[in-house]
């Protein structure tokens, strides 16, 4: 077949703002102009910030979410291409050093509505019971001043909210069962599942990832198409842009994208009194708002607050811990790729969709704290031949000569727990970027137990790759996401915010992403942040006009809120649930 | 033409494409961009040495892939990967001294610039800064690490190449699939509009040493490249 049968797939017809291939976006959107003040200001709508802002909205707020990037319309703005996605990054200027310098851009940062979310593989495994204490437990990193037990209802809820597909038991942490079906499997699925299984190690197929196996209202399941990275046009993977905002826009929360977020600014008594931020064209606005909520992740969160320092806060808003831009933490994210006789083609199939748990928690016959989890990758060409630029040393007709072998290699990820460091952190440059504003410099270094664990995980993931029948196995060292550099904790004079995101120094400023994790385990960060962020939301819906009225700080825990969900939450997926 | 999947063309399929796709691989394929960054003498010097790093003799002159404008559109734009180490200079001052360092190494060794010297030669001295070992221009390399710069040359090499149809028809990569989704995803089997590998003796020519190599800077492992997302 030569043609499709009604003819070339054409432009999408209309005005319609595209949230994959079916769903649009619906209502008009409120604006708000600047002078009118709002509850809430949240700064940056990715992971933690969408749902923050449609849980507000839906509760009644007069909310509005900025975002420094793109308000993306899916079909006109993303395509199914490597190197012209290259817009869905943070790229603008940033300093990376230390003795284990951090990529950054591509590897781990998101810039437009969704954020992170819009490239994220979506692997979405809960953290386990023993993440919130590894301190007690283990005597290194920190302990969280929320458990498990806090989370696990929210955990419940964004997993159907995105939804979640994987087995329906799930044997680790605390095991649960997912809402929806796992996927059919890739070749590197096939590879992970044989290699585990010769090895008597355990493993889960076909998920958990927040990718539709079966369609929902107006997405559609899965297509297989393996860009997920690039941005998902189908809308069968979940991203806070097509799960959440569609909802906070109906609800009355305005989005203003292109809007960077320059000051936090500190108005009477302690209190912040809105944001000033820079439109697309470079003119300075100030949007008064009740309280501020910071959600722009573990690098522009502290370099915010750092920026907006301020008499009374010279070191930075809401540091007088000096605990902004400390404890930034990236996962060990070694990529082990084997070469196998017969054929993989791993660009086809979601790049997450099998994963082993097994080695997660301490073991004492370890010489080394907390573990790792193995998962599937699925490098597409440009990311493969950098991969075997570092790991085999591969140039000019080598470079031709082993990527024509691409459809032959199958890659895991090793996805393991460095520990949180005072010295790994985000502080301010020299340099300026382009509205004239310090930009980050990250410094990171990896310690004893950090080595000791990258070592074993590497070895036990190329273990696993010879099992299923690799004839060569090679790995390229590398790290996987961002959290920390904003931590929360019980304590003031050692974390920044509480255990609802409030900073410990000022009433009515929040932080409200991956930045508040004391600790990171080893599992994808993306859900745990969507939980964090339901259960920071229900706190301040459910303390209403206190927050922006009172300083006083009540610990109580809200009532869990099943009535905030998007629609077509309930009544879906795997009935069991 | 090299690469197993022999008749495979992955632009035949470009109606099934969505639409924004399409028009971007087109532009790629049809709109090459003009050199402005690099001067002509550099730009002489910078295809030479692209040339090496991923070579494409054995292709048809209208099968080859444009390399270096792209890299140059990127310089001229000033667009950025979203990240700087510390120890590097900026990518258009990279760039310049490492041109600057090429030539250097070649008057060194040859006592000649890297233009008038043998195809071997230029292989041979290229793989000196693969090696982590050049044997001359110590101040440039006291400026910027040399394996830095290897990298910033490679990668931008391939992101080039390996984003072009011509390259996915190559190694067999089926491209953009959007809408029509990929149906066969159990052991490597093709699409039905993907053709079946048909492998043989493929060998590069013994004029050059890029056919074999170490890794990066020696064996001991290199921290700190470039790194795309994966998981």
């Amino acid at each position: 077949m030569n043609a499709p049968l009604f003819g070339e797939f054409g432009k999408p017809e209309g005005e319609r703002h595209r949230l994959g291939a079916m769903q649009t976006l619906g209502s008009p959107m409120r604006r708000y102009s600047p002078d009118e003040e709002v509850d809430y200001a949240i700064v940056g709508v990715g992971a933690g910030g969408g749902v923050m802002l449609q849980r507000l909205a839906r509760a009644g707020f007069r909310v509005v979410g900025f975002d420094a990037g793109p308000f993306w319309d899916t079909e006109r703005d993303w395509v199914s291409d490597e190197k012209g996605s290259h817009n869905l990054y943070w790229n603008d200027k940033r300093i990376t050093r230390g003795e284990d310098p951090l990529a950054l851009g591509a590897n781990n940062s998101g810039k437009g509505v969704g954020g992170g979310t819009v490239h994220w593989a979506s692997f979405t495994p809960r953290f386990h019971p023993s993440d919130f204490r590894v301190y007690s437990q283990d005597g290194v990193g920190a302990d969280w001043p929320i458990c498990y037990r806090d989370l696990k209802p929210y955990y419940e809820l964004i997993e159907r909210e995105l939804p979640v597909a994987g087995p329906a038991y799930f044997p680790w942490g605390d095991p649960h069962g997912y809402p929806y079906g796992p996927h059919p499997m890739g070749g590197v699925g096939d590879a992970l599942i044989k290699g585990c299984t010769k090895l008597g190690i355990g493993a889960s197929a076909g998920g958990p990832v927040a990718i539709l196996s079966a369609s929902r209202a107006d997405r559609p399941h899965c297509i297989y198409r393996g860009f997920c990275i690039q941005g998902c046009k189908v809308g069968a993977k979940a991203s806070t842009l097509i799960t959440h905002v569609p909802d906070a826009i109906a609800h009355g929360a305005e989005i203003r994208a292109h809007s960077m977020v320059s000051r936090v600014d500190l108005g009477k008594a302690r209190r912040v009194s809105g944001v000033t931020y820079f439109d697309r064209d470079g003119r300075e606005h100030f949007q008064k708002a009740r309280a501020v909520v910071v959600a722009g992740y573990a690098i522009e969160t502290p370099r915010l607050l750092l920026n907006s320092a301020c008499p009374g806060f010279a070191n930075g808003l809401a540091n007088s811990s000096g605990c902004v831009g400390r404890y930034l933490m990236a996962q060990a994210g070694n990529v082990v790729l084997g070469r196998f006789d017969e054929l993989v083609r791993m660009y086809k199939a979601p790049p997450a969709h099998a994963l082993t748990e097994e080695f997660y928690e301490t073991d004492p016959k370890r010489d080394f704290a907390r573990g790792f989890a193995i998962q599937t990758v699925g490098p597409l060409p440009i990311a493969f031949a950098k991969q075997m630029m570092v790991a085999k040393g591969a140039w000019g007709w080598g470079m031709r000569r082993i990527m024509m072998d691409y459809n032959h290699w199958a890659a895991f990820g090793v996805l393991g727990e460095i520990l949180p460091h005072e010295d790994n952190r985000v502080e301010l440059a020299e340099e300026k970027d382009q509205w004239g504003l310090p930009v980050a410099k990250v410094t990171f270094n990896l310690h004893d137990n950090d080595k000791k664990l990258i070592e074993f995980g590497k070895r036990k993931t190329t273990d696993v790759m010879w099992a299923a029948g690799a004839r060569e196995v090679v790995q390229e060292a590398r790290y996987a996401h961002l959290v920390g550099a904003s931590r929360m904790g019980s304590n003031p004079e050692t974390s920044v915010v509480d255990g609802f995101g409030r900073t410990h120094d000022i009433a009515n400023l929040f932080v409200c992403d991956g930045s508040v994790m004391p600790t990171q385990g080893s599992a994808n960060p993306g859900l745990t942040i969507m939980a964090i962020a339901a259960r920071t939301a229900d706190y301040l819906i459910s303390q209403g006009e206190a927050i922006f009225g009172s300083d006083r700080r009540d610990m109580t825990p809200p009532k869990f809120r099943r009535d905030l969900s998007p629609p077509d939450t309930w009544g879906h997926g795997v009935p069991a649930l | 033409m090299s690469g197993y999947y022999p008749g495979f063309h992955t632009l035949e399929q470009r109606r099934f494409w969505d639409a924004r796709t399409r028009e971007v691989i087109l532009d790629r394929v049809h709109n090459v961009p003009p050199i402005r960054f690099f001067s002509e003498e550099e730009a002489r010097l910078m295809e030479a040495v692209c040339r090496h790093i991923l070579p494409q003799d054995d292709r048809d002159e209208a099968q080859r892939i444009p390399i270096l404008p792209w890299i140059d559109k990127r310089l001229f734009d000033d667009s950025h990967d979203g990240y700087r180490f510390e120890d590097m200079p900026p990518d258009r001052e990279a760039y310049r001294l490492g041109m600057q360092a090429i030539e250097e190494i070649s008057r060194h060794l040859h006592g000649r610039g890297f233009l008038e010297i043998g195809d071997r030669a230029q292989d041979e001295l290229l793989r000196t800064l693969h090696d982590g070992d050049p044997p001359a221009a110590a101040d440039i390399w006291a400026r910027m690490p040399v394996e830095r710069f290897w990298m910033l040359l490679v990668q931008d090499c391939v992101t080039e190449y390996y984003s072009h149809p011509y390259a996915w028809d190559e190694i067999g990569f089926g491209g953009p699939a959007y809408p029509r989704a990929y149906m066969r995803l159990e052991r490597g089997e093709p699409e039905p509009w993907e053709v079946e590998e048909r492998r043989y003796d493929w060998s590069a020519p013994d004029t050059y040493v890029s056919d074999r190599f170490e890794p990066v800077a020696g064996k001991e492992e290199h921290r700190g490249g470039p790194q795309e997302g994966t998981h």
